[in-house]
């Protein structure tokens, strides 16, 4: 359809620049901060190197060429799949971000899902009843909820659930060794908090929006034919109602994966959770300053890629765009 | 929730933290900064949050703490604010190239991850207060400036300022005389947003590390905490609790400002939903009367809560359609109509009440039935064909789904049955019985009413209500319409009750036209009474001002 082409393609051009940004964004710091770039390749353990050493190390990674020449050779690099060497793991950072990578994606899916379903359920349900004390109590425990720090929900969820009551462990994703249904177990155990931190901290941002949504839904005249034909009001707010307040938060649900992925870098050290924001946390600490960029290229990567997902199936949930007049 | 609520709550929290902040070294108890007492101590009369991991006073730094978090988080904020209201006033007013690339900027820093995006810039930038102010701002003066640029365009379609640009009014005379003060508006919430996200994030980058070790911030002590596992012990109440609930009551301060904000922006999220009123008082077994007339209004008297009082909109109207009779409804806006249509369908809204009278839908007294049985009656017995032609449709429903939910809700009817059923109403309204598989948005005006027609035929009413069914469709449609209209009464014998503003409509397919003026019914009569001897001063009006082609003579 070329209708869908044109509206997909300047989208697809957007994306390309972010992505073309954080590279480049990426390049720049090492050159921008103040310093030396090999400092930042070594992690300050270049701190006390004698000048000799230092020429050699900049001739090695190039730093003594021209800065077109080095932005050139970085952008072969990133082709090639390169994102330089951890110091940390002494690791291509490559390989550091693909072990990590699966747990993140895991626990940010699903709080993105829960956040997505419980958000959107007591949204709708502050709208039907807007104006009376139930919406008012669901508007203030969620903005609440939204002002809390993530970190902070995950620190108390431990304290209480872990500590105190010793319903579930307080961190890590998986034991070391075991197979089966008890290793998925444990594993769905020890995802079980992190997870509640993430969703608890992002729903309340659906809240407000499918609160938002559904009001202006409910006001349009297609509900008030709906009761005026004698439908049941369950069906009108479930079928007619939440159908098209859905829309709009749908397309919100991209931004909210940045929120929680930026949930993720700290609600995962708080657990010690192996995933990406956990390694992002890692570098900062002994600032391993060529996995922090790599993650911090990957997290965008991952967004534009959902970015485009909800681009391509939007289409499956509004017949407007679907179906040309 | 109240608006007014809100922002007086957020606004005591604010100054409370604001002379908590100012006051700090008089209300701390300790220099947060010195060892007070021995490491690791429980709450204490001396200390009454206990210490830290160096015997640092917790409750001294709670307090000093208030200082670091609100300044960050105003000072991001208030850079960001502006820059991004700079970026949207010039970008939305100049346009064109310029416009182009500040947009693509802000939508590229909108669509980089914030927190990593910060933390990445902050790490190479190094720990400090000033640099943690910049980069907050860094990050999020892109929202700001997206907004305030839609606001400025949509200013921009205004008359006067349309109109001093035709007069040749340049940018600098434009910009701070008419657009800076009707947008400044929108820059307070925007800042108290800005702020909200900013005290996060600078919470964030504290908890990572990130934050300036010689002026403690919430975050700065609960990332203490965290290294120090203080989760793992009971000193998470007096070291964890304190600082995150601080952070907690102030962002949510911020947000019940932004909060209000909106809620004023937008009166209709303080509405209570439109939805019928629950009533109890069940007269549900009337035995249907075959003789009864279609609609019998008697008396009717309906009055509308307001803030100042009562507000009565139908006085004492009586109205009868008889089985197969049409009767037309004229009358300015707010004379009544649709106070009336809502009345017969029992779609009153909560704030009106019937005072006196009666309505009889087919024999059914509907200003007595309970809330179940009028919605049983409701698009069963009596349906409304209503105003808005172009929106009245699910946009994201089949026509044939929308007229099958109309069958299925009154009928118990398999899905094949309603499927053929919304094909043969499809057919009756002169319309393609394909269509059922067609979504509202592939059909043209005049095909969506007449969707709406079968939609309303579904379940062979006795009494139709027809609100303004031309509204908003072209005249040749207008006619299409009405003929439909008159072609189904002669077919199904259909009672109508047609609303109308517009005389000549009326004159078209009605039997009988009633005129209301301020809620009573000033004349009722045929038409042909109506047009050519009215009575009544206003009807006379009414029929003056309709322009007419008299045959030469």
């Amino acid at each position: 359809m070329p209708s869908r082409l044109r509206v997909l393609l300047p989208r697809v051009g957007q994306y390309l620049l972010v992505g073309w940004a954080a590279a480049t964004l990426n390049f720049a710091l090492p050159h921008l901060a103040p310093g030396d770039p090999v400092d930042y390749l070594y992690a300050g353990e270049t701190l006390g190197l004698a000048p000799e050493l230092r020429e050699q190390i900049r001739a090695g990674y190039g730093l003594d060429r021209s800065i077109p020449e080095q932005y050139g050779a970085f952008w072969a690099g990133l082709a090639r799949g390169e994102l330089g060497t951890s110091v940390q793991y002494n690791r291509p950072v490559v390989d550091v971000l693909m072990d990590h990578l699966p747990w993140t994606v895991v626990l940010v899916g699903l709080a993105t899902v829960a956040s997505f379903v419980i958000g959107t359920a007591l949204g709708a349900w502050a709208a039907w009843h807007r104006g009376t004390r139930r919406d008012a109590g669901a508007v203030v425990a969620m903005l609440a909820l939204g002002s809390m720090p993530g970190f902070w929900i995950g620190m108390i969820l431990i304290a209480v659930f872990a500590v105190a009551l010793g319903w579930f462990p307080s961190y890590g994703a998986a034991p070391p060794d075991g197979s089966g249904i008890a290793w998925l177990g444990d594993v769905a155990a020890r995802m079980a908090l992190p997870l509640a931190t993430l969703t608890l901290a992002g729903c309340a941002g659906v809240f407000m929006l499918a609160r938002a949504t559904m009001t202006t839904v409910l006001d349009e005249p297609f509900v008030r034919l709906a009761r005026a034909m004698g439908l049941p009001e369950w069906r009108i707010a479930i079928g007619h109602a939440l159908r098209n307040a859905v829309l709009p938060i749908y397309t919100y649900l991209t931004l909210e994966l940045g929120v929680l992925l930026s949930g993720a870098v700290v609600v995962e050290s708080v657990f010690a959770y192996p995933g990406l924001g956990r390694l992002i946390f890692e570098a900062v600490t002994v600032r391993d300053y060529p996995l922090l960029q790599g993650a911090f290229l990957l997290v965008t990567v991952g967004i534009i890629a959902a970015n485009l997902l909800a681009d391509l199936t939007y289409p499956l949930l509004d017949p407007r765009v679907r179906v040309a007049a | 929730m109240r608006a007014r609520g809100a922002a007086a709550v957020g606004l005591g929290i604010l100054a409370a933290l604001v002379v908590v902040a100012l006051a700090a070294p008089l209300l701390a108890p300790y220099d947060p900064t010195v060892r007070a007492g021995r490491p690791f101590a429980a709450p204490s009369a001396a200390h009454l949050l206990g210490t830290n991991d160096v015997g640092h006073d917790l409750l001294s730094e709670l307090i000093y703490g208030t200082q670091a978090s609100l300044l960050v988080g105003t000072v991001a904020a208030l850079a960001a604010t502006v820059i991004g209201s700079v970026v949207g006033l010039v970008a939305g007013y100049v346009r064109g190239a310029i416009d182009t690339v500040l947009m693509r900027l802000v939508d590229v820093v909108l669509s980089l991850p914030v927190l990593p995006l910060t933390i990445v810039i902050g790490v190479f930038a190094g720990p400090g207060l000033v640099t943690q102010v910049v980069v907050i701002a860094t990050v999020i003066w892109a929202g700001v400036a997206r907004e305030l640029r839609a606001q400025v365009l949509s200013l921009r379609e205004r008359d006067h300022i349309q109109a001093l640009q035709a007069m040749g009014a340049r940018a600098w005379y434009v910009l701070p005389r008419h657009v800076v003060p009707a947008v400044a508006p929108i820059v307070v919430p925007q800042f108290v947003l800005a702020v909200r996200t900013a005290i996060l994030l600078e919470a964030a980058l504290a908890f990572l590390g990130l934050g300036d070790i010689t002026a403690k911030s919430w975050g700065t002590m609960l990332s203490l905490a965290q290294a120090r596992s203080a989760f793992l012990t009971d000193a998470w109440l007096w070291w964890v609790v304190p600082p995150g609930l601080a952070i907690a009551v102030t962002v949510l301060a911020f947000a019940l400002l932004g909060f209000a904000f909106e809620e004023w922006a937008r009166p209709a999220l303080r509405m209570p939903a439109a939805r019928p009123a629950r009533r109890r008082s069940a007269v549900m077994a009337v035995p249907v009367d075959a003789d009864a007339p279609a609609l019998h209004i008697a008396g009717l008297t309906v009055e509308y809560r307001t803030d100042r009082g009562p507000v009565r909109a139908v006085e004492s109207v009586d109205l009868t359609v008889a089985r197969g009779e049409v009767v037309g409804l004229v009358g300015e806006s707010g004379s009544g109509k649709s106070t009336i249509a809502a009345a017969a369908l029992g779609l009153l809204p909560p704030a009106a009440t019937i005072t006196a009278g009666i309505v009889d839908v087919a024999g059914e007294p509907v200003s007595t039935m309970s809330a179940a049985a009028l919605r049983a009656l409701r698009g069963d017995r009596v349906a409304l064909v209503p105003q808005e032609a172009m929106s009245a449709l699910d946009p994201v429903r089949t026509i044939g789904s929308q007229i099958v939910g109309v069958v299925t809700a009154h009928r118990t009817v398999g899905r094949a049955a309603a499927r053929d059923r919304a094909a043969e109403l499809l057919g009756l309204v002169d319309l393609d019985p394909a269509l059922v598989r067609a979504y509202p948005h592939q059909l043209s005006g005049g095909m969506r009413q007449r969707a709406v027609i079968a939609m309303a035929l579904a379940n062979d009413p006795a009494l139709l209500i027809a609100d303004e069914p031309t509204s908003g469709l072209d005249v040749l449609v207008q006619g299409e319409v009405l003929d439909l209209l008159d072609r189904l009464r002669e077919r199904l014998g259909l009672a109508m009750l047609v609303i109308s503003h517009d005389l000549p409509v009326l004159e078209r397919i009605a039997d009988r036209i009633a005129v209301l003026q301020a809620g009573s019914v000033v004349e009722i009569g045929p038409v042909a009474a109506i047009t050519y001897a009215p009575e009544h001063p206003h009807t006379r009006t009414l029929v003056a001002a309709v322009p007419r082609l008299v045959p030469a003579s």
